[in-house]
């Protein structure tokens, strides 16, 4: 009761937090994974941990509850949550995760340190983590998250259990919007959901964030509500940017995009699937050819490649609008 | 005495080059010392190429002169004192003509010297005085509204012929044994700029009875640090290697390099395969310096400096005849107007990232989200203080103030079922007035009221009209439909305040 009494007075924050998981057993999408972790709850005991997989699906959320239930009460004091990206170098992490580790756990079997994105982190400060990883085996585990597990050194996958999270299915999302819809005494119908998880391609945080500004939008939420909120929160101007291109105006275009990137500050990956989106509803609608499609395609795609591997996201794609010029000349 | 004053001209008949602008001047000078106002000088031209030299000998002819230069703080302040009292006032003594010499009038720029081209402006406009201002770029935006007011002279580099001849009298004169070559070496290297090949001179030459190659290499290091407008010029100009390698000698970063080269790129190729595989080029050049950063393996630089160079270099079928002209990339600008708006992005990005487990990356990528989420005043006073925002940050989301409805100052953590009934009370016993007079005596009572509190309170009320009915299910009917009705008051009458809204 006094509980609740103080669920009350809560305010009605963001989604993404008021309905992130807080158990294993809620985390939605995971089976396979959260019956092996719960394996090592029951063992009390865990290897280090590394979580892999695209935004949105679960892997802090995993993180925590994780070391909710196998910490136990004194959770809070013997769990350290570290960003590789805001935090990166080395200096940081071996600050950071040193004066952690250097305490015994109290309360608690052992200490867990969280370290999401790693695939941020540099080279040199990976090797940095794994000297910290074999220094405190014993009195830490290590769990590291990260998009992509190609980006991590070799040393650090193999001394890890490495556990692959995949996009939550369309039918997880949707049982997942109805439960905070009815939560939230939402009006809201099953083709404006089904929308969501469309637009949301799996990502559980986006699903949520795209529910709760409809919600904040409209009474009613509708397909068009759905729609109207995705078409807001796109990168503005992708479709001008396009368009210079095509009609050969690359000063302009190009001036467009660093407009849209440096000022509004849309990263280069949102850029390269706006920009993609865009050319394939350009197809659709018969306004460029397939062969300059495909040959679009084929730039864009490379692009994306590039945008990761190069430093700067903004140059590539200046490269790219280049690509847009030759095609509208073979008219 | 430094050798360029020494060896400086001192009077008009021993300026090196740019003969017609000397002429220009000398008359210009001439007619004002003969009572005839003149409309007043620019002098525009590359370092070393005279400006100053040439404002100096004029100065000479008049009684007085006034010299502002660059590094003089330039508010509209500072010059209008300075020199808009010496332009409005006539001197009590000789012609009463008093020269402004005013340097670097390009280099006025920013907030620090806000209104600097308009204090100019002025002073040519209401000066009776002689005014020359000298500037490098000819291009530079600050000059724009100042040309066609002024007498605009372009000075061009002096021949190295000219600089040879002065440089090998400056030996003579001062006893150094030189080699042809050297001296030949120094005025090629001084590109044009007379100062600086006689400083040059100076560093190798002082106290020495003979200068040789040996000397030169003394010197080669600063020649170096070339210009980088120049680098990135021989880069889309040329297509000779040994130079293009020679202008990558910068001692500047490889992105900043980049960065300038691919700005400038469409501005100097016309044809689109030129443009597409000189960016091809470009893009490398970055995926090396992406290499390079990310495994630290910095040797990787050296293929971004070819492709970025010579790579672009070759990318084009034949050289241009042309002029073109080379500007800085319009991210510099770019930047530091975002500036501001960039560091509050990520100021907010790392309060909301600390509630949200989330680097400030990923909430970032959520802010288009939240923006449309702040339209709404509940949602968004909310997420605010679910965030601890304050108003500045809030205006990342949204252009309006949230409209925060007063609330009734209440104990900072009430049961949900006293304040109920509390309100229930209110609602039936008072009027519109004495409940915004009971409103006042209590503010009054509580004078500061703890902003935590206060906010807490507006969660309590605002969660209560959230039909939460999970929660709420304890709460008797009939609170609950006057929670319901009152809801509808607040409908019909926005405007009205607190205690009337429940």
């Amino acid at each position: 009761m006094a509980h609740n009494m103080k669920m009350v007075i809560l305010l009605n924050g963001p989604w993404v937090e008021k309905y992130r998981p807080k158990t294993l057993d809620e985390v939605v999408g995971q089976d396979h994974t959260i019956s092996r972790l719960k394996r090592y709850v029951k063992e009390g005991n865990m290897p280090n941990l590394m979580f892999t997989g695209p935004a949105g699906v679960g892997k802090t959320t995993t993180a925590i509850a994780l070391a909710k239930e196998m910490l136990g009460e004194y959770w809070r004091q013997n769990f350290l949550e570290l960003n590789a990206s805001d935090a990166r170098g080395i200096d940081t992490v071996r600050n950071d995760i040193k004066s952690f580790c250097r305490l015994k756990a109290v309360g608690s079997p052992f200490r867990i340190i969280f370290l999401d994105e790693v695939d941020n982190m540099t080279k040199d400060a990976q090797h940095a983590l794994r000297r910290e990883m074999e220094m405190y085996t014993k009195t830490s585990s290590f769990i590291l998250s990260c998009n992509y597990s190609s980006k991590i050194i070799d040393p650090i996958q193999s001394r890890c259990a490495i556990f692959r999270f995949t996009p939550v299915k369309g039918h997880q999302i949707i049982h997942r919007l109805e439960y905070i819809a009815e939560a939230e005494n939402l009006n809201i119908n099953i083709s404006a959901i089904e929308s969501i998880v469309y637009f949301a391609e799996g990502d559980m945080r986006r699903a949520v964030n795209i529910l709760q500004a409809s919600a904040s939008m409209d009474e009613e939420i509708t397909e068009e509500s759905i729609h109207d909120v995705v078409s807001k929160a796109k990168p503005k101007d992708v479709k001008k940017i396009v368009n210079k291109a095509l009609d050969g105006d690359f000063l302009s275009a190009r001036e467009l995009l660093r407009e849209v990137m440096v000022v509004q500050g849309t990263s280069g990956e949102d850029m390269v699937t706006q920009i993609y989106q865009e050319v394939s509803r350009m197809a659709l609608e018969d306004s460029i050819r397939e062969n300059i499609y495909i040959k679009l395609i084929e730039s864009i795609g490379e692009t994306d490649y590039r945008i990761r591997e190069g430093s700067n996201p903004r140059i590539q794609l200046e490269a790219l609008l280049t690509k847009f010029l030759i095609n509208t000349k073979a008219d | 005495m430094l050798w360029t004053e020494k060896y400086g001209p001192k009077s008009f008949d021993e300026v090196l080059g740019n003969i017609k602008i000397k002429d220009a001047i000398v008359e210009w000078t001439e007619e004002w010392l003969n009572g005839n106002t003149q409309k007043c000088m620019l002098l525009i031209g590359p370092a070393g190429t005279g400006k100053t030299t040439l404002a100096h000998l004029a100065a000479k002819e008049f009684s007085e002169y006034i010299e502002l230069n660059a590094s003089d703080k330039r508010s509209y302040d500072i010059i209008n004192n300075t020199i808009g009292e010496a332009s409005a006032s006539k001197s009590l003594y000789g012609d009463g003509l008093k020269l402004i010499i005013m340097d670097e009038v390009d280099g006025i720029h920013g907030t620090e010297d806000r209104g600097g081209t308009r204090a100019i402006t002025k002073i040519i406009k209401e000066g009776h005085h002689p005014l020359i201002m000298m500037a490098n770029d000819p291009y530079s935006k600050r000059l724009k509204s100042l040309k066609p007011k002024c007498n605009t002279l372009i000075l061009r580099k002096v021949h190295t012929n000219s600089i040879v001849s002065l440089l090998k009298k400056i030996c003579v004169k001062e006893g150094v044994e030189f080699e042809e070559h050297v001296i030949r070496n120094l005025a090629k290297r001084s590109n044009g700029d007379l100062r600086s090949a006689i400083n040059d001179l100076e560093v190798i030459a002082r106290g020495k009875d003979k200068i040789t190659s040996e000397d030169l290499e003394f010197l080669s290091k600063k020649d170096d640090i070339a210009n980088i407008f120049d680098s990135v010029r021989i880069v889309l100009k040329s297509k000779n290697p040994r130079r293009i390698k020679d202008a990558m000698k910068l001692d500047v970063e490889p992105s900043f390099i980049l960065e300038l080269i691919a700005e400038n790129i469409p501005k100097e190729y016309e044809k689109v395969h030129e443009l597409q595989k000189a960016y091809e080029m470009i893009s490398l050049a970055d995926i090396y310096l992406g290499r390079a950063f990310n495994t630290r393996v910095y040797t990787y630089w050296k293929y971004t400096y070819e492709l970025m160079s010579l790579g672009v270099a070759l990318s084009k079928d034949e050289t241009y005849r042309k002029f073109s002209r080379f500007t800085n990339s319009s991210i510099f600008s770019m930047l530091s107007k975002s500036r501001s708006k960039r560091d509050l992005k990520d100021r907010v990005a790392e309060k909301m990232g600390e509630q949200l487990h989330s680097s400030k990356k990923v909430v970032k990528e959520q802010f288009p989200y939240m923006e449309i989420m702040f339209q709404n005043d509940e949602t968004a006073y909310d997420l605010a203080t679910y965030y601890g925002l304050s108003d500045d940050e809030v205006k990342l989301f949204r252009s309006r103030k949230i409209k925060i409805k007063k609330t009734k100052p209440q104990k900072p953590v009430p049961s949900p079922k006293m304040s109920d009934k509390s309100l229930s009370g209110f609602k039936t016993k008072t009027t519109k007035k004495s409940a915004s007079k009971l409103q006042d005596k209590k503010s009054l009572e509580e004078k500061k009221p703890d902003s935590k509190s206060d906010k807490k309170v507006k969660g309590d009320r605002k969660k209560k009209r959230s039909v939460n009915k999970k929660l709420f299910n304890k709460l008797e009917d009939k609170t609950s439909d006057k929670n319901e009705k009152s809801d509808g008051d607040k409908e019909e009458d926005k405007s009205q305040t607190s205690l009337f809204n429940f």
